[in-house]
């Protein structure tokens, strides 16, 4: 250490935790956390006969709520479908399935067995996102819980501990010690008459005794909580060694890999069980009718007195009116459609960023971390794959369908490569984790949203500034809310100041269609 | 399902056809453009997708022959032109033939006009180089093999300006129009040029 922490540093840092608990008020009032009072399912005024049709814009998630909600009230719902699937970003791949990456196209030659497949997009429900889990439950669908932290699973990278991976257990509890063993030694200088009470002061140091497994003089000297070297049943366990804070400190990697495990991916997590695509199986039960696949939209445009859509199925161009339209085409897509929206409208969906993540998954031969103890969960890399998921389901079966790759931040660095050059980068990663992975995992695919026919991105990048929304991005955000003439609304996650995930496609539908419904009580 | 389903099989048979085995999958064609070029090809400034409907076929065809032989969209910088050469790569010659029959069903529509800053006066006289090949109209000359500006996003003129000036395009040794450009693009000397000579040509109808 070539720098002790004062006290004042110390006392900074409190200040900094006084700050979260603000963040998370602020989080609130800003709809980022659910409300108690918040409802599962709108509530919704039949349709007006002569006012019933509506044109739904893309089977994906906020779409298909739209259709399933509004068909129950009499409204009359068909939905244009670019692609041949439903479901959007919501996609599990198995046996067979086309994966149309413009450019790199591939089909899925995974084992056809009802673990084998892959959630290529949305693969996490934290069990905050209570609308979402609200259609699940009504559907039908059944959950499971989803593995995120492992603390059996590794971090690797090459400028700690000599290239050789480390087990999330052991970087966690030496990392605890540490912390724990410095913020003791801030405190245990006399200096505590504020702003803390003997009472507090004592309650503060056991906490942090305990949080570190700390010794009786205060000291982080290693813990069995990192698991035995040797023994711990039939013998004595024997205490593995710690591995040096100065070694632990020479990579970063630590800030990603302790708050993976907090936020929206905190426990607990669920997915669906045979894959997340089910929810959407569960929409389609109910509305899987008014689907048209293979029609492209290629213009829309807002009358007084209705909307008309033009699209193309079969080489053909058709005609649908409506009555009100909801559109959940990827806004960098739908910039590109003939349309008559107002200006700001426009600037709006144009100032949009698409999102670029980017996975790769494999089939192994065998469930080969499970006999390095691993069931489910994710480790962590410093290489571009960045991450290696193992199932959460499938436990013991013979094989299983691991993530091999996940960037979520810049997938162009892999879509600049050919398939064949993106599978050598995740061997190549995964190797350093697990030796022998080139020869236990066999079909390969890769996932390039940005570069998906029908879909060309991710999730919507509104902010260019990551750690807050300008004015002129709010202003353009609640424009793109509002419906234009009262009869189209744009809809998705790309509608929401938390994209990315499912509940905010489905609380995006239930906004408009809660908007449309006041509308048409007014 | 099962009519829309035969109908792409029998789209697939003219331009290639597939295995007995293939065809109980999900079908595909190389009919991808309209995804990021827009609405009948006119277009996506979203995904920084240019015009194509009104392009000429020649031009097309030399282009994507340039994607897929790696002559254009291979430098690093060349962000537009990565994005479409994975593209171009694994189109067959029958495919380009395809696509280029599709691109000329639609119909020409002058792009908007979106680029603001630049001087039309002062690109006035900028445009009289462009114009020995490109025409004083810039509707173009197909044998001198430069295409027509006139009617292009010209958010996407402005890149690839940018690109020939930067060296990101036109730089591979086989791309012999390309090259030519280079050469005529230094009279625009740098951002502020590239923006008049843009609205300039914004200002002239086709």
């Amino acid at each position: 250490m070539s720098k002790q922490v004062t006290r004042r540093e110390f006392l900074n840092l409190l200040g900094a935790a006084g700050g979260t608990a603000a963040a998370l008020k602020a989080g609130s009032a800003l709809g980022l956390l659910p409300h108690t009072a918040q409802a599962a399912t709108v509530d919704l005024h039949a349709a007006n006969p002569a006012n019933r049709k509506v044109a739904i814009l893309g089977a994906g998630l906020s779409g298909l709520t739209v259709a399933y909600e509004l068909s129950k009230v009499g409204y009359e719902c068909t939905i244009l479908e670019s692609s041949h699937r439903p479901g959007g970003r919501i996609f599990t791949v198995r046996h067979g399935d086309l994966i149309d990456e413009i450019g790199n196209r591939q089909y899925c030659e995974f084992d056809d067995e009802p673990h084998m497949y892959f959630n290529a997009g949305a693969a996490r429900i934290p069990s905050t996102h209570r609308n979402l889990l609200a259609y699940c439950k009504e559907l039908k669908i059944d959950l499971e819980v989803f593995i995120n932290e492992n603390k059996t699973t590794f971090m690797q990278d090459s400028a700690v501990n000599g290239g050789k991976p480390i087990r999330n257990i052991d970087y966690t509890t030496h990392t605890r010690g540490f912390l724990a063993e410095l913020l003791a030694k801030s405190l245990s200088a006399g200096e505590m008459d504020e702003p803390f009470t003997d009472a507090e002061a004592e309650t503060l140091m056991s906490l942090i005794r305990s949080f570190g497994d700390l010794n009786e003089d205060n000291l982080y000297k290693g813990s069995l909580r990192a698991g035995y070297a040797s023994g711990g049943f039939l013998e004595h366990g024997v205490q593995k060694d710690i591995i040096a804070m100065s070694e632990l400190l020479k990579t970063q990697m630590g800030n990603q890999f302790l708050n993976a495990n907090e936020g929206d991916t905190g426990p607990m997590l669920f997915q669906a069980v045979g894959g997340m695509d089910k929810i959407i199986e569960g929409f389609t039960n109910h509305v899987g009718h008014q689907i048209h696949y293979r029609s492209m939209v290629n213009a829309v445009e807002v009358k007084d007195d209705g909307i008309d859509i033009a699209y193309y199925q079969d080489g053909t161009r058709h005609l649908l009116q409506a009555d009100f339209c909801f559109n959940c085409i990827p806004s960098h897509i739908m910039t590109g459609i003939t349309n008559n929206f107002p200006t700001q409208y426009v600037d709006a969906l144009k100032y949009i960023r698409r999102g670029t993540a980017y996975k790769a998954a494999f089939q192994a031969k065998e469930r080969f971390w499970e006999k390095e103890d691993i069931y489910g969960g994710i480790s962590w890399m410093s290489s571009p794959s960045k991450q290696i998921w193992y199932p959460s389901a499938g436990m013991h079966k013979q094989k299983g369908i691991i993530l091999g790759a996940y960037d979520y931040i810049d997938g162009e660095l892999h879509t600049a490569r050919t398939q064949e050059q993106r599978i050598e980068a995740h061997l190549t990663d995964g190797e350093k984790i697990h030796p022998n992975y080139r020869n236990q995992v066999e079909k390969p695919i890769t996932i390039a949203w940005h570069r998906m026919n029908h879909m060309l991105g991710c999730s919507a990048r509104w902010q260019r500034d990551r750690n807050a929304w300008t004015h002129e991005e709010e202003e353009l955000y609640h424009a793109l809310q509002q419906p234009v003439n009262g009869r189209h609304y744009m809809i998705g996650d790309q509608v929401s100041m938390h994209s990315a995930w499912q509940e905010s496609a489905v609380m995006s539908a239930q906004w408009a269609m809660a908007d449309l419904n006041q509308q048409l009580l007014a | 399902m099962l009519k829309t389903f035969m109908a792409f099989s029998l789209c697939m048979a003219c331009i290639g056809g597939t295995s007995a085995a293939e065809s109980e999958r999900e079908p595909f064609d190389d009919r991808y453009c309209t995804t990021c070029h827009g609405t009948d090809g006119r277009g996506n400034e979203g995904v920084q997708a240019p015009r194509l409907a009104g392009m000429e076929p020649w031009y097309l065809r030399r282009q994507l022959e340039n994607f897929r032989g790696d002559i254009r969209g291979v430098h690093a910088e060349d962000r537009e032109g990565i994005a479409m050469r994975p593209m171009a790569t694994k189109l067959t010659d029958e495919s380009i033939d395809d696509i280029l029959g599709w691109i000329s069903s639609w119909d020409y529509i002058p792009a908007e006009a979106t680029v603001k800053g630049g001087d039309p006066l002062r690109g006035r006289d900028l445009y009289s180089g462009c114009a020995v090949c490109h025409g004083a109209d810039a509707t173009g000359n197909e044998s001198l093999g430069a295409p027509a500006l006139a009617g292009q996003n010209d958010w996407y003129l402005v890149t690839q300006l940018k690109n020939f000036l930067a060296g990101y395009r036109g730089a591979h040794p086989n791309d012999t129009y390309g090259a030519q450009m280079r050469t005529m693009v230094s009279t625009l000397r740098n951002e502020a040029g590239i923006l008049n000579v843009v609205s300039y040509i914004n200002s002239l109808s086709r």
